[in-house]
């Protein structure tokens, strides 16, 4: 009698749990909640902020030894590569070599050839993704800095994501590699033009529209196309073509492309303060 | 459960916070990272049982959602069930047995988290994950969470005041306080 009591009773708690949860997604799918929600979000990203800065500034060396205890493999090719161009550059050691370190990646952001004269904001990122399911990550400036949401962000070569969500002191950027992040691109000459799709961590872009007539060869660059309504200013580099195929009679090709900037080791980045087109 | 108590795993949740926002988001293989929010959600199913444990992993998940944008509430949903079916998975007799269930209920409740968390996040017309990633990130909460769930079961249980946990109870001839 009391097992069976006990047992409605949990299931009871089940059922007022799920209802308050679905409750809970509703109300974020509603207009006025929805932006009470996502204000709340945004304080709360704020009210972390600091303690993220902290630890990330101490744990950033840390994470790029793990980085590259992971990533062993592509390390060593990739040290291979630079091994013939490093004579040249050979230096003496520096003594602060982390501090060093983190300086070159904010002089790459100086001066980058590709924005022209789009204002740009420096920012560190201070959190890698929140959620397994969202390819994003937070830096430090948010709307008291001027960064909105839907501007471009950038590190280095070329393009890493879009600002998806804005706090008053940090920001949300969802990476062009995110299953959610699409948008257009040019390639090749005469020009064409594509939709680029991400189809997740460590996976090269997909490109959408891509007619059987268009030439393509791997190792091609890919830029932002900017056209008319586009999300993103034109020009900006995004990648290389890395593989395409073609089955014979389609109407269209497959087109993958490898994102030119590293996305695995971000510590800083350029907001590009450009809006698009309303 | 006390008020004292409820302040007690209230302060476990905010290290939680700290601890996944500051460090674990950086520990990223493959794509994934541990999902401390889901170990403590693990942890409320086995020491407090389904219905309580439940509860504390509602609390939980709706602090989660608030680092996250995925729709509002679905992080509270998954743990909800994730937390009932441990809650339950421990109250049968094969629940008795020494650590090696808590880790084996820990295993299966980070896949099944990551599992269930796509399922809805589709159902709700979220992007799909790629099948291939989708392996990745249940590997990685999984492992993570068979690393991390005997420490956090440790604080849970001190939090919720419920006395030794019930695995070492049981290997020491005691009773664990419900």
């Amino acid at each position: 009698m009391s097992t069976t009591r006990r047992n409605t009773s949990q299931r009871l708690t089940l059922a007022i749990l799920i209802l308050l949860s679905v409750t809970a997604i509703t109300l974020d799918y509603r207009g006025e909640a929805s932006r009470a929600i996502r204000s709340i979000r945004n304080g709360a990203r704020d009210a972390v902020s600091p303690i993220q800065r902290v630890l990330a500034d101490a744990l950033h060396p840390i994470g790029d030894l793990f980085s590259g205890a992971v990533n062993y493999g592509d390390a060593v090719r990739e040290n291979e590569q630079l091994r013939g161009e490093l004579g040249a550059l050979r230096r003496e050691a520096l003594e602060n070599e982390t501090a060093e370190h983190q300086l070159q990646e904010i002089l790459n952001e100086q001066n980058l050839p590709y924005v022209q004269n789009i204002p740009q904001l420096l920012a560190e990122v201070i959190s890698g993704p929140s959620s397994n399911f969202q390819d994003t990550f937070e830096i430090d400036r948010g709307t008291s800095s001027g960064v909105g949401v839907a501007m471009p962000v950038v590190a280095g070569p070329g393009l890493v994501g879009t600002v998806i969500s804005a706090g008053s002191g940090t920001s949300v950027v969802q990476a062009i590699t995110d299953p959610g992040s699409s948008f257009g691109v040019s390639f090749g000459t005469p020009t064409s033009v594509a939709v680029a799709y991400g189809r997740g961590t460590g996976y090269p872009l997909y490109l959408a529209n891509v007619t059987a007539d268009v030439q393509v060869s791997v190792g091609e660059a890919v830029y932002s196309s900017g056209i008319a309504g586009a999300a993103l200013p034109a020009g900006i580099p995004v990648g290389t073509v890395s593989s395409w195929h073609y089955s014979g009679g389609a109407l269209t090709k497959t087109v993958f492309v490898t994102p030119v900037a590293d996305l695995s080791g971000l510590n800083y980045v350029t907001v590009l303060q450009w809006f698009p087109a309303p | 459960m006390t008020g004292r108590a409820s302040l007690r795993v209230a302060a476990v949740v905010c290290v939680t916070v700290v601890v996944q926002e500051g460090i674990l988001n950086g520990l990223v293989v493959g794509g994934a990272h541990p999902d401390a929010f889901l170990v403590l959600a693990v942890a409320a199913g086995l020491v407090a049982g389904p219905q309580t444990g439940a509860v504390i992993a509602f609390a939980v998940g709706l602090v989660a959602d608030l680092f996250v944008l995925t729709p509002f509430g679905l992080s509270a949903l998954v743990y909800v069930l994730v937390a009932f079916g441990v809650g339950v998975a421990a109250s049968l007799p094969a629940g008795r047995s020494p650590y090696s269930f808590r880790l084996t209920v820990a295993l299966a409740g980070g896949i099944a988290g990551t599992l269930l968390f796509e399922g809805i996040s589709l159902l709700l017309g979220q992007p799909r994950m790629p099948a291939h990633e989708l392996v990745v990130v249940a590997a990685v909460v999984g492992i993570a969470n068979v690393v991390l769930v005997l420490p956090a079961t440790a604080v849970m249980s001190r939090a919720i005041n419920t006395g030794p946990p019930r695995d070492l109870a049981a290997v020491s001839g005691g009773s664990a306080a419900r």
